[in-house]
């Protein structure tokens, strides 16, 4: 094992919690879905995870099973009973629900240990199992972006009307959503508390939603990969920048706010649209090629040739 | 309360200009005595009509007429406030579009709608992703995940539409006109039994909706029924079979698309009855 992973497991282990989070709160925007249920979900996880370790001794695999699954039944019934509100108001019920968390864990007695936490969750999980539960989170998340899927989530995002205008059945892709982002929120929380070990209503809240937001707004909400860009610059940069001191905040915060206004797709939208535009390049500069090669056509006083070209013209311009 | 319609009803061909349509054939689909209010305006007022297979019809009406509210409500993407939709003799006017789609309902809108993030042929294999009535094998899960599967409904829709050398572009890429035949295209590759157009050749040259209109009549077989809403008038008496009228929300006239066109009513609801008279 080389020194580098050894000295930064602590940080490989918060970009792989980090980018399930980030996952939670990405897979219901790109359906549309303006949720942040996935941070009350992470809550609801850490906790959730302890109690089965601490109370029921349970071992970590099926913990983080039952974890993501309870999590994702949670935040289903959220999801139906907030399923009419759009936008900003969905956004703010779905806040509400995360302090709502919150508060059931400051108030939770035994079961939460209240302003403590909850301590002392030792398990048998293992880096394995870390990196295993990763990988089939994010090759899932990466195969719901391909092929028919990856069309339908689009359509339901940029279209409902369309999408629905196509036989898509857009509530029931909506309160998926929501299941897969507490599915993906709870089981980034459960495999937090089994490598941290502890929890309290500290470590859960309204700084989990800023943290999973920013990651998907620098490094891109439409694809898993901008999840991951985001989730290894956010997890690394502040580590990087412990060299600037107290200024560290500042410059995480001017970051932000660059890739905010001058990169509304993010970092992957930048590579996506840099790779379009080379290849809109290459085709103009095909036709131009072929247009060159061709001979003028002889004049024959009709327009009828120059009203078929125009459309192509228009296109090729 | 909706009033009763009043349409005059002119002479009618069945499909293809041929013999009279049979008034008792079976109706893919029937409106009766379809509403749509918002608030006090009454944007469609009692519509009754039927679309019949292999025929293609017409609804022409000035601005604000209720065509493009009748297309929403028989698609259920708008709320009909009373009134039956029938589809192949089956009501579903409490059903959602989604499931309206499913029974082979594809439409256009005015504006185009296309995905931006997706290229022309993505776009239309969307449409073909919706089709549940393909008989033989289906390809294997693993194709479908990785999104290698093309439909052959999506490689016709793209001949029939003249889109080859465009399944690269990206919607922003392509003219207004393009753009159109994309959603047609997409339209077409679902197999639809009625497709309902609504202003197909907006933004489109005169030969672009003579290929349009030509790529309409290629249309006119197995059963399909078509329901086009144009402001061209010429278009509509060179493609249609059977046009209606429509006014403030009822419908005012229907028949042959010349016969529709000379009606007094119809020409008083476009061109006032002062101007009427002089004409």
């Amino acid at each position: 094992m080389s020194s580098f992973y050894l000295t930064n497991l602590v940080l490989v282990q918060a970009t792989i919690t980090g980018l399930l989070l980030a996952l939670s709160i990405q897979v219901p925007i790109r359906m549309g879905v303006f949720s942040f249920a996935g941070a009350g979900a992470y809550g609801f996880g850490c906790y959730a995870g302890a109690i089965l370790v601490l109370d029921y001794q349970m071992a970590a695999v099926p913990t983080i099973v039952i974890t993501g699954l309870l999590a994702g039944l949670v935040v289903l019934v959220v999801g139906l009973l907030i399923a009419k509100l759009n936008g900003l108001y969905l956004a703010m019920a779905t806040v509400a629900f995360c302090l709502i968390i919150s508060v059931v864990a400051i108030n939770g007695g035994e079961l939460t240990g209240g302003s403590t936490g909850r301590y002392g969750v030792i398990s048998d999980f293992t880096m394995g199992h870390m990196f295993a539960i990763g990988a089939i989170a994010l090759v899932l998340v990466a195969l719901s972006e391909r092929g028919k899927l990856g069309r339908r989530v689009d359509a339901v995002r940029e279209d409902p009307e369309l999408a629905a205008s196509m036989g898509i059945n857009v509530r029931r892709y909506r309160l998926v959503a929501f299941a897969v982002s507490g599915v993906l929120g709870g089981v980034a929380g459960a495999m937090n508390i089994l490598v941290r070990s502890a929890v309290s209503p500290l470590d859960i809240g309204f700084p989990l939603i800023v943290l999973a937001l920013t990651m998907i707004i620098v490094g891109g909400s439409l694809s898993w990969k901008g999840a991951v860009i985001g989730a290894l610059i956010f997890t690394w940069l502040p580590d990087l920048l412990a060299v600037v001191g107290e200024w560290q905040e500042l410059i995480y915060g001017i970051i932000v706010a660059i890739a905010a206004v001058l990169l509304p797709r993010g970092l992957y939208g930048v590579y996506v649209d840099t790779k379009r535009s080379v290849l809109r390049r290459r085709r103009q500069e095909a036709t131009d090629k072929a247009t060159a090669q061709t001979p003028p056509p002889t004049s024959t006083g009709d327009t009828t040739d120059i009203d078929r070209l125009a459309p192509e013209m228009e296109a090729q311009r | 309360m909706s009033t009763p319609n009043t349409a005059e009803t002119l002479p009618t061909t069945g499909p293809a200009g041929g013999a009279p349509a049979s008034p008792g054939g079976v109706a893919v689909l029937e409106c009766d005595d379809v509403c749509v209010h918002f608030g006090g305006v009454k944007a469609v007022d009692g519509i009754s009509l039927q679309l019949l297979p292999d025929t293609i019809h017409g609804i022409i009406g000035p601005n604000g007429s209720g065509k493009s509210t009748l297309i929403g409500a028989i698609t259920r993407l708008t709320k009909l406030t009373s009134g039956r939709l029938l589809f192949d003799g089956e009501e579903y006017q409490s059903s959602p579009a989604s499931v309206v789609a499913r029974k082979r309902v594809a439409r256009t809108f005015q504006t185009v709608r296309l995905l931006p993030d997706l290229t022309v042929l993505e776009n239309i294999q969307l449409g073909a992703d919706g089709r549940t009535h393909d008989e033989g094998p289906r390809p294997n899960l693993l194709k479908r995940l990785l999104g290698k599967q093309i439909s052959p409904a999506v490689g016709e829709a793209i001949e029939r539409t003249n889109l080859q050398g465009f399944e690269s572009f990206y919607p922003s890429e392509l003219s207004y006109g393009t753009q159109r035949r994309v959603e047609i295209a997409r339209a077409i590759s679902t197999g639809p039994r009625l497709l309902l157009l609504d202003e197909p050749t907006a933004g489109m040259n005169q030969t672009e909706r003579a290929e349009i209109s030509a790529l309409l009549q290629s249309l006119r077989t197995g059963g399909l029924s078509q329901l086009l809403v144009e402001h061209d008038v010429q278009m509509m008496i060179d493609t249609c079979d059977h046009v209606f009228a429509m006014n403030f929300g009822k419908l005012i006239a229907e028949g042959r698309p010349k016969d529709v066109v000379q009606s007094p009513q119809v020409q008083e609801a476009y061109l006032g009855r002062k101007w009427r008279d002089h004409a």
